[in-house]
């Protein structure tokens, strides 16, 4: 299920160790706040896996939610406490002021006032209430509903009347639709923030053969990782002006939207340039990144954003570019020649423009497909993935820095070999990649192209919710 | 085996069940209080029963609170209570966690 994408599966002992804590837990600030209100929120996730980037994010924005309605009602927090990483799912705990009726009222119509309130689960207690914990029954609502039947929930979870998989399927088509929802709202989210996440979490995936890392300068000479937070922060503003070309943009030929997006494109790599003192960290990601930024704002302002929608108008952005780019280019003097133009010319290798004008199939069927099958921590999730676009795509950076095709068949055996070890979870695995590492130094060797569409599938992955 | 002191396992969370075991010199002596106790109360006093037997445990006051707790969570729990109750929480009976 894609809102359990990178979870990782945990054992009864671990939920039923974590429910006495949180109890004794509860317990000791009932006692520290004797005379006011403890609240506990979590999540109800069945099944072995109970957390993943999703469900923290949703997590988070039902906290906030929840702080801002009891702020609302003008109840003093006084005490708050997050646990995001908790294994057994995130939660948090607060202390409120007020009537512990009044605040069960809250929180249950918490519950109910946006569509993931199902999935949540707040507590309510109090050392000096009546009732140790009020049920929702005992306030005259009913009692919670089964997400895939809609009889009491009670019963179904205790005959166990769904199959996990009925249950993940109905949480999952909450999630869709909430997500159609929003996206029909017009409502966008930050995407320039997300364009630059995407780039820094490229750059401290670690250990990468050839490329920057924060261990590592690869086989770049001139570069280092700080070079690249300057250089993903200067073009912050870039991306939000993409955003705000694609959001804007009401008429019909897209190819315009993208000569748009080219012309704020060129004074973005100048401020790159500018910021990490002429090197070029960051002139792929640029182009792609933009054009991903850009199409995906145009599409959720239409509401009909979508894996789908997103390949066909980048397509539809792009239908002029090989035409127009390479069209002149074997007029222009060698050395003004791009990496991308010099191999078109020498191999009739289009490389990334190829890959542009064909709405990106190395990131869409190959790199997000892969990703969302990962297990594991951020870092080792996307040095597969990593490996995988390397193995899989040509890299015309690769191409490049070897001066030669070959090179695309060892890299392809080196990507087979690193699974073969166990990839990115594994001792062995890590250590050939250092080796490798070693390997691409001294024979001068860097994947700048496979970075660019790993930061690509995470900017898709972010806004798909699987990473 | 005889129950050496009071002793309590689980939560009043939903889905959990709490375990309260205590002297008794009575057999099997049940409290429970269950939303679902109509249609489990049976299941969940012969999970437990079975628990204690393991551990031959003979007499004993047992207070239930069932959360909607399924049977391996309330197996758990029994254990969980049985073991601190007879004080061997360092040396739990492995053959019983099967």
């Amino acid at each position: 299920m894609d809102f359990l994408a990178g979870g990782q599966e945990i054992g009864l002992n671990a939920v039923l160790e974590t429910r006495e804590w949180r109890q004794n837990y509860q317990e000791s600030l009932e006692m520290q706040f004797p005379n006011e209100i403890v609240i506990g929120v979590k999540l109800n996730i069945p099944g072995p896996i109970k957390t993943s980037i999703y469900l923290k994010k949703m997590f988070l924005d039902g906290w906030k939610e929840l702080l801002e309605q009891l702020r609302a009602a003008s109840h003093e927090i006084l005490f708050l406490r997050l646990f995001l990483d908790k294994q057994t799912g995130p939660e948090g705990m607060l202390v409120v002021t007020g009537k512990i009726n009044q605040i069960k009222q809250l929180t249950i119509l918490f519950e109910s006032s946006f569509l993931f309130g199902r999935l949540f689960d707040a507590d309510v207690m109090s050392q000096n209430g009546d009732e140790y914990q009020l049920s929702r029954t005992q306030l005259g609502f009913e009692a919670r509903r089964c997400l895939v039947c809609g009889r009491n929930a009670k019963f179904c979870a205790k005959e166990q009347r769904h199959t996990l998989n009925e249950i993940y399927r109905a949480i999952q088509k909450l999630i869709d639709e909430d997500n159609q929802k929003s996206n029909n709202l017009g409502r966008t989210e930050d995407l320039a923030e997300i364009a630059v996440t995407a780039l820094l979490y490229e750059v401290v995936t670690n250990p990468k053969p050839g490329l920057v890392d924060p261990a590592s300068n690869g086989a770049h000479k001139d570069m280092d990782v700080f070079t690249f937070i300057e250089s993903a922060q200067s073009l912050r503003s870039y991306f939000h002006l993409a955003q705000e070309i694609g959001f804007e943009f009401a008429g019909n030929s897209l190819p315009e939207m993208f000569n748009q997006l080219r012309r704020v494109g060129v004074e973005a790599e100048r401020k790159m340039f500018h910021a990490t003192n002429g090197v070029n960290t960051h002139k792929g990601a640029i182009f792609s990144l933009g054009i991903f930024v850009c199409a995906t704002a145009y599409l959720q302002k239409n509401g009909v954003y979508s894996q789908s929608t997103l390949t066909a108008t980048i397509k539809a952005m792009l239908i002029n570019l090989l035409q127009n780019d390479f069209k002149e280019v074997s007029k222009k003097p060698k050395d003004k020649l791009s990496a991308g133009e010099f191999q078109f010319l020498k191999y009739k290798t289009m490389g990334i423009r190829g890959e542009a004008a064909a709405g990106y199939p190395a990131v869409f069927d190959l790199a997000l497909p892969f990703l969302k099958s990962t297990k594991g921590n951020i870092n080792e999730r996307l040095l597969n993935t990593l490996m995988y676009i390397a193995g899989h795509a040509s890299d015309s950076n690769l191409i490049k820095r070897a001066q030669s095709l070959t090179i695309l068949g060892e890299m392809k055996s080196w990507s087979a070999r690193f699974f073969e070890l166990g990839g990115s979870q594994t001792v062995t695995g890590i250590q050939f990649l250092n080796e490798l590492d070693e390997v691409f130094k001294r024979r001068n060797l860097s994947l700048g192209g496979s970075a660019d569409l790993l930061i690509l599938t995470i900017f898709a992955g972010r806004i798909e919710g699987i990473i | 085996m005889e129950i050496k002191k009071t002793a309590i396992a689980g939560t009043l969370e939903s889905s959990d069940v709490q375990i309260m075991l205590s002297a008794g010199s009575n057999g099997f002596e049940f409290d429970l209080e269950s939303d679902v106790a109509k249609q489990f109360g049976d299941q969940i006093k012969e999970t437990i029963t079975k628990v204690l037997k393991m551990y031959d445990v003979k007499n004993a006051k047992i207070k239930v609170v069932d959360k909607g707790a399924l049977d391996l969570v309330i197996k758990a729990r029994a254990i969980a209570a049985v073991q601190r109750a007879l004080d061997i929480v360092d040396a739990p009976k492995w053959e019983v966690l099967k």
